[in-house]
């Protein structure tokens, strides 16, 4: 594969010079904050302009990272799904497992451009906390990680390898103890440390500059998968791209280089939990009457009362429980450009199954939602077809979860001889 | 004339510092913030935030996020705050401000919202998540003027020399400075660099200021006076409360008056 040398690309979709998506987007931040976006922007546009930058960021993925991540023909999938050809794009081979690593590398190098001495980062699944604590075992940051209640117990494998890593674990006992918690949790720090500390956000929500920025940073995905589908399978491009979203990083990240190409049917594919029916369990923020507001910086979608009061969100997959999603998705959402479906979690820990049992590749409880999503649409597809599914994560993370989903005897059994 | 400019004379004539307290509305209950609100203004406070209760008050400290999620669990609607400073604006005469987060009155409607706060005699909004930036989206600041209340306008210590001028060419009535870089909570001893930031914002404002974030203690108030106009006190007093109740207010405020 040949190497890729620009990943700041333009779209239509793209923001104003504000951060605005259309009407989303923006940076409504307290005046304690905005001197510190308006540094970061001013640092992140510079380091666009500078190739010394993207040279040592593609030098990173590679090989730090091990970038390019295969685009895999799912043979068995297929077959057994008997519609359209299936292709899985693993971002769980990247170092650390997850797709959190493309946008960790990129802001890593640019807090160190910046002179920052600590990274703080918010965390639901924890693979944005363990790709934040890598990066910053890796280029020598103090790192502090925001982490709900909740979701520090039921990811507790990474709590534990984020601690290993050198780097502080905080759980969040406000709110609803989920992401968004975590995130008001991390702006708080950054207001009380903003002068050596960098927040390394995890998805492309909060304010102008990260929806932009973290966008960039995981246009890489996207842009292998052109060049892959093309020099590996001849094939111009996919008919479908489907891809979990909970803030909204992976997608985007896939959907950035096919925006403008409408040919492509791009599909997000939000958490479901126990249907969508009712507040409280699931996180699908554009299902039924999608609400805007501005929570933590951003205009957007969010799962919220009459008053603008956040919900309580329910998912199986701490990663997507979340009840806002990033500003340019809630745009593509309006320009129709992106369908938003959901998966349920049932759907999910079938999805998770089958791609186990058909590929041998054990994908993380977000992937298992686009996975999911492609369980129901490539068998009304014909076989000429092509679907791209971003496998967001590898899913030894939830270990924990799956099995109890899957009421595993043997597993419990042992559980209990460790105690 | 606004109350917010009135009281601002008054203080200026009687040749002293102004002090602001807060209050969140439902909380503990919307009874008994009605009855805390009414013991401040009794012991000759100037001004008095009243909070909206948020889900997620990013500004916000330990004790006053506890004070918001209460008011919360007590189903506290906008729709309750309103009413609350309609009935308190005509038992008491100083000027009361809606302090809170951009999502509520966005969802409840801005210019609906602004109106309904001007007829329950609310006087000014303090929002922290509504920057100037966001002027062109919202027209947050018309919309508010419009409908004779005051918009506060924020700076902080990592204000720009840029972002400063540009607050102060806007601000009316006062301008809050918030004294340390932090979320709001009370401490033991005021930032060391304050007074340099004061004079570098005062430079370019014409309106007084009040300062507020982490003041909790009668010599925060003597280190104050001269050097800004009014001393918000918040979470400090909130923990009185919390400790001793109505009592423990009475006498923190006398102790510091
Ligand atoms: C494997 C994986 N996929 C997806 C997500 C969801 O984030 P985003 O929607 O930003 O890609 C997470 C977040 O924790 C994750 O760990």
């Amino acid at each position: 594969m040949k190497n890729i040398k620009n990943i700041f690309i333009k779209t239509k979709y793209d923001s104003d010079n504000l951060g605005h998506f259309g009407k989303l987007g923006g940076r409504y931040a307290p005046e304690m904050l905005i001197p510190a976006l308006e540094e970061l922007e001013t640092a992140f546009n510079k380091a666009k302009k500078d190739p010394e930058f993207q040279k040592e960021l593609m030098d990173l993925y590679e090989n730090y990272d091990g970038r390019p991540t295969p685009l895999y023909y799912a043979k068995n999938l297929t077959k057994k799904l008997g519609g359209a050809r299936i292709f899985i794009k693993n971002e769980g081979l990247n170092h650390t497992g997850a797709h959190k690593m493309n946008h960790s590398l990129g802001q890593a190098l640019l807090a160190k451009r910046m002179g920052k001495k600590r990274l703080i980062a918010e965390t639901g699944a924890g693979q944005h906390g363990l790709a934040t604590a890598t990066v910053a075992a890796k280029f020598g940051f103090d790192c502090t990680i925001f982490m709900g209640k909740v979701d520090y117990e039921r990811q507790r494998p990474n709590v534990f390898w984020m601690e290993q890593l050198g780097a502080e674990v905080v759980q969040v006992l406000h709110g609803t103890q989920r992401l968004k918690d975590a995130v008001t949790a991390t702006l708080q720090d950054w207001i009380a440390n903003v002068d050596n500390t960098y927040y390394l956000l995890g998805s492309v929500l909060g304010p102008h500059p990260y929806p932009s920025m973290v966008r960039d940073f995981q246009t890489i995905v996207g842009l292998e998968v052109k060049q892959q589908l093309k020099e590996n399978y001849n094939i111009n491009q996919p008919d479908y791209i489907i891809a979990c979203v909970g803030g909204g990083s992976n997608a985007i990240g896939i959907f950035h280089p096919f925006l403008d190409d409408k040919k492509v049917k791009l599909i997000g594919v939000e958490a479901g939990g126990k249907g969508v029916k009712k507040i409280g369990d699931h996180a699908s923020r554009l299902q039924k009457n999608p609400k805007i507001g501005v929570v933590e910086g951003y205009k957007s979608y969010f799962i919220q009362d009459q008053d603008g009061q956040i919900q309580d969100t329910h998912s199986i997959s701490a990663g997507l429980d979340y009840s806002g999603i990033g500003p340019q998705h809630g745009l593509l959402f309006q320009k129709n450009r992106v369908e938003y479906h959901y998966a349920t979690d049932k759907e999910v820990i079938k999805a998770f199954k089958i791609l186990a049992k058909q590929e041998g590749i054990i994908p993380a409880l977000e992937s298992s939602h686009a996975v999911a999503e492609a369980v129901k649409t490539a068998p009304k597809l014909s076989k000429n077809k092509v679907i791209v599914v971003n496998l967001s994560g590898r899913g030894e993370k939830d270990i924990f979860i799956v099995a109890k989903a899957l009421k595993d005897k043997k597993w419990q059994s042992f559980l209990k001889t460790q105690i | 004339m606004n109350k917010i400019l009135t009281q601002l004379q008054k203080i200026k004539k009687e040749n002293r510092l102004g002090i602001m307290t807060h209050i969140v509305a439902g909380y503990p209950s919307l009874q008994k913030s009605e009855k805390l609100l009414l013991t401040m203004a009794e012991a000759g406070v100037d001004f008095i935030e009243m909070q909206i209760p948020f889900s997620d008050p990013m500004a916000d400290g330990p004790t006053i996020m506890k004070a918001n999620k209460v008011a919360l669990n007590n189903k506290t609607k906008i729709k309750d705050a309103l009413d609350l400073m309609s009935k308190l604006t005509k038992k008491i005469d100083i000027p009361l401000l809606f302090m809170g987060y951009f999502n509520t009155i966005y969802n409840y409607g801005l210019e609906k919202f602004c109106l309904d706060a001007n007829q329950a005699g609310c006087s000014g909004l303090i929002f922290p998540d509504i920057p100037l930036d966001e002027e062109q989206q919202e027209n947050y600041i018309e919309i508010v003027r419009k409908n004779d209340l005051i918009d506060i306008r924020l700076l902080s210590p990592a204000s720009t020399q840029d972002r400063i001028k540009k607050n102060a060419r806007l601000a009316k009535g006062f301008v809050y400075f918030v004294a340390r870089k932090g979320v709001t909570g009370s401490e033991k001893s005021l930032d060391k660099s304050l007074e340099k930031n004061l004079n570098k914002i005062k430079k370019h404002l014409k309106t007084p200021i009040a300062v507020g974030f982490g003041i909790s203690e009668k010599a925060h108030l003597n280190a104050l006076k001269g050097k800004a106009e009014i001393a918000v006190i918040g979470s400090a007093l909130l923990n009185q409360y919390n400790d001793k109740g109505i009592t423990g207010v009475k006498n923190f405020l006398k102790k510091i008056g």
